[in-house]
């Protein structure tokens, strides 16, 4: 992959590293045909931060080293992984760099493992950063915008504005929202003195939102550290941050779309756990990987699969179709596997049910199409509030031995790419 | 007990912000006693706080464009709240544009000061950000702990040089030392010194000037006595000094300390609206 970032750009790409940098200290440098993806996942799966940008952002962007592979077969994806503390250096000071740097190029060196950063300076100086990267899969969100019964857009100034009121150390937040009125304020944990730390409740009008559509009055809390970074991000863009959001203990996404540049922030969200009626659904991410033998299995269900985009929250249906197949087990205490009727295709979103009581299942794969959900075990809280953290997706096509008390996330999955190649399946990954 | 206030004018806003930071900056919890013309930020000389104590007078009518205020009952109509000015200070700092500021004592599953901030708005009705800031309500039997501080007897008074100055001083002599000695004449000269195995260092002002003190029964001080020439020394506590120093946004029209002579030395900040006095201890 080569791509080259114009000198006026480069300060957005930077901003973007910055932001990316508050979620984790690594981050997955994902490019595709349309453009390139710098994804992170927080360390306990609670937030996921997605930057995209398309291939008009750059002055030149090539997906594979030899121009034929773009065109008809799909290049292998690069399944690369920077740590933030070596990139974050080449992108620290953005003054000088939009100062000072007329244009830097990015290639990746697949059989040294290398990615490569060529900064070109003033005055004919090169400034060239070789940094390793190790082999992992890219993981996503998956997560449904259009699912969202609640959704306002609000200038990013405004809502920087609106956090600015909460001290810098004030974890997490809560948004109240009624058709009527929308209320931030600071959250604390029950266990925490309430006469020791101090509240901050913002009552703002509808009007002050470019878009307001509440569906569901609802109450959800998130991490506003983790948000700050898409915040610094929206303001360098001056864009409108989109905020999607359902009831508590489904994630909440703010995002930001440009001509160019598509940002987008997911973030688990406080589950009460006393109000839950049946089955909570955790943010589920699925592997963007290659997954031969599921296609193989499943190519009558490659239609299913919409072209994903980098944001992939087109699996709507699937989604819905999964549901009918989990709602009934989720009062139950069973250790049996199920079997799910439909089978899962590219791409499918498992939703994954965490109860209190309900044990660890792990279930085995068949050609068949079982799927194997891991269910994340929950010891019994006095504290009646957990965090929902995003579930990658947890799909194998091995079996895999049960394994109870850990929160089991990862398991090889299949890509979820555009194409769907049936007759030319490219190795196994 | 009932309390109500609202600041309208901006430069108020302003004003009650920085005195509220000086005093964040000097303790970490403190107490607030309301009456019905006046607010006081009290520090008592507890060992809790490093001996030091302050005592910060403010005019309400010079502040609040509304104050209503019912202490605890009609013969004792004052209110004694403890909190931690840090919070005041924090709900203040985005507050600076805002149209009002109306702060009121309410009962939100604790006592709490609540900070109403109206801030300009696009839309038709303005934002409203609300602090709830939890305060304990000092009960009366304690109030004789809080009771202002009498002017010690002291053996030398003086005008404090530049405070800017005198703040740089110190901070690089903090680097060097734990202690400083805080010496002065009634001859408008005073010494800082800081004095260790390796190194002494020693900063000269002079041409201060000696405040006129009267004593209450109108006869001319024990001052006079005094030979002029001769130094009134305190060894006191360096980070103690430049917290004062440093964290002082009042600017003073007159800025003053007594020196009480190997015990205590007594600053005064004075301002037309605020009064501020700090007493830090001598060490031994």
């Amino acid at each position: 992959m080569k791509c080259v970032i114009g000198g006026s750009h480069l300060r957005v790409f930077g901003r973007a590293i910055h932001a990316i940098a508050r979620i984790s200290d690594e981050f997955w440098f994902d490019p595709n045909e349309k453009g390139l993806a710098l994804r992170s996942v927080n360390s306990s799966r609670s937030a996921y931060a997605c930057v995209f940008f398309s291939s008009m952002f750059f002055q030149h962007y090539c997906w594979t080293a030899e121009p034929e592979l773009c065109r008809k077969k799909r290049q292998l994806p690069l399944m690369c992984k920077l740590v933030m503390k070596s990139v974050l250096p080449v992108f620290r000071c953005l003054n000088t760099l939009e100062r000072n740097v007329e244009k830097c190029n990015i290639y990746t060196n697949v059989n040294e493992c290398h990615i490569t950063f060529k900064l070109f300076c003033k005055h004919g100086i090169v400034k060239t950063h070789n940094l390793a990267f190790h082999e992992s899969e890219p993981l996503q969100a998956v997560f449904s915008r259009h699912m969202c019964p609640n959704v306002l857009k609000i200038q990013s100034r405004l809502l920087t504005d609106i956090m600015i009121h909460f001290p810098t150390c004030q974890e997490e937040v809560t948004v109240a929202v009624t058709p009527m009125k929308v209320c931030f304020k600071s959250y604390t944990e029950e266990e925490i003195d309430f006469s020791k730390t101090m509240h901050t409740k913002i009552h703002l009008n509808p009007d002050e939102f470019d878009y307001f559509q509440i569906g569901v009055d609802s109450e959800v809390t998130f991490c506003l550290k983790e948000l700050r970074g898409l915040l610094a991000f929206a303001e360098a863009t001056s864009a409108t941050v989109s905020i999607h959001f359902d009831v508590s203990g489904k994630p909440i996404a703010f995002s930001i779309e440009d001509m160019m540049v598509e940002a987008s922030f997911v973030l688990a969200t406080l589950a009460d756990i006393e109000n839950r009626e049946s089955s909570q659904q955790s943010l589920c991410l699925s592997q963007r990987q290659k997954r031969p033998t599921l296609m193989k299995a499943h190519a009558h269900n490659a239609e299913n699969v919409s072209n994903n985009s980098a944001d992939n929250d087109d699996n709507t249906e699937t989604i819905a179709s999964k549901k009918p197949c989990w709602t009934g087990r989720a009062h139950s205490n069973t250790e049996s596997p199920v079997e799910c009727s439909k089978p899962l295709s590219k791409g499918d979103i498992i939703p994954i049910i965490s109860k209190k009581d309900v044990n660890l299942e792990v279930l085995d794969m068949s050609a068949a199409g079982d799927i194997k959900i891991v269910e994340e075990v929950e010891p019994s809280y006095s504290n009646q509030y957990k965090f929902h953290s995003l579930f990658f997706g947890a799909v194998s096509f091995k079996e895999q031995d049960v394994i109870s008390h850990t929160l089991h996330s990862l398991a090889t999955a299949s890509d979820v790419e555009d194409d769907v190649d049936n007759e030319q399946l490219s190795q196994v990954v | 007990m009932r309390f109500r206030a609202k600041i309208v004018d901006v430069a108020c806003l302003n004003h009650f912000t920085r005195v509220i930071n000086t005093i964040a900056k000097l303790a970490k919890t403190c107490t607030l006693r309301l009456t019905v013309d006046k607010l006081y930020f009290i520090l008592t000389d507890k060992v809790a706080n490093g001996g030091v104590s302050m005592w910060c007078e403010l005019s309400q009518g010079n502040f609040f464009d509304e104050f209503q205020m019912e202490g605890v009952a009609a013969e004792h109509n004052e209110i004694y709240l403890e909190l931690t000015p840090e919070n005041l200070s924090r709900a203040l700092k985005t507050a600076q544009n805002a149209k009002t500021v109306k702060i009121k004592l309410t009962n939100k599953h604790c006592p709490c000061l609540t900070v109403a901030v109206e801030l300009p708005s696009l839309s038709t009705s303005s934002r409203i950000v609300t602090h709830d800031i939890p305060v304990g309500v000092i009960p009366r039997r304690l109030w004789n702990d809080f009771r202002e501080p009498s002017v010690p007897d002291f053996d030398v008074s003086i005008y404090l040089p530049v405070l800017k100055t005198m703040k740089s001083v110190v901070e690089r002599m903090k680097n060097l030392s734990n202690c400083i000695v805080l010496e002065a004449n009634l001859n408008g000269e005073m010494n800082l010194k800081i004095e260790t195995d390796l190194v002494s260092v020693t900063t000269h002002f002079k041409g201060l000037g000696n405040p006129p003190w009267v004593s209450e029964d109108g006869s001319q001080s024990s001052t006079q006595d005094r030979d002029p020439e001769s130094m009134a020394e305190a060894r006191i506590d360096i980070r103690k000094l430049l917290q004062l120093l440093a964290g002082q946004q009042v600017n003073p029209t007159k800025a003053l300390c007594n020196i009480v002579s190997k015990r205590i030395v007594h600053f005064i900040l004075l301002h037309e609206e605020v009064s501020l006095q700090y007493f830090i201890p001598a060490l031994a």
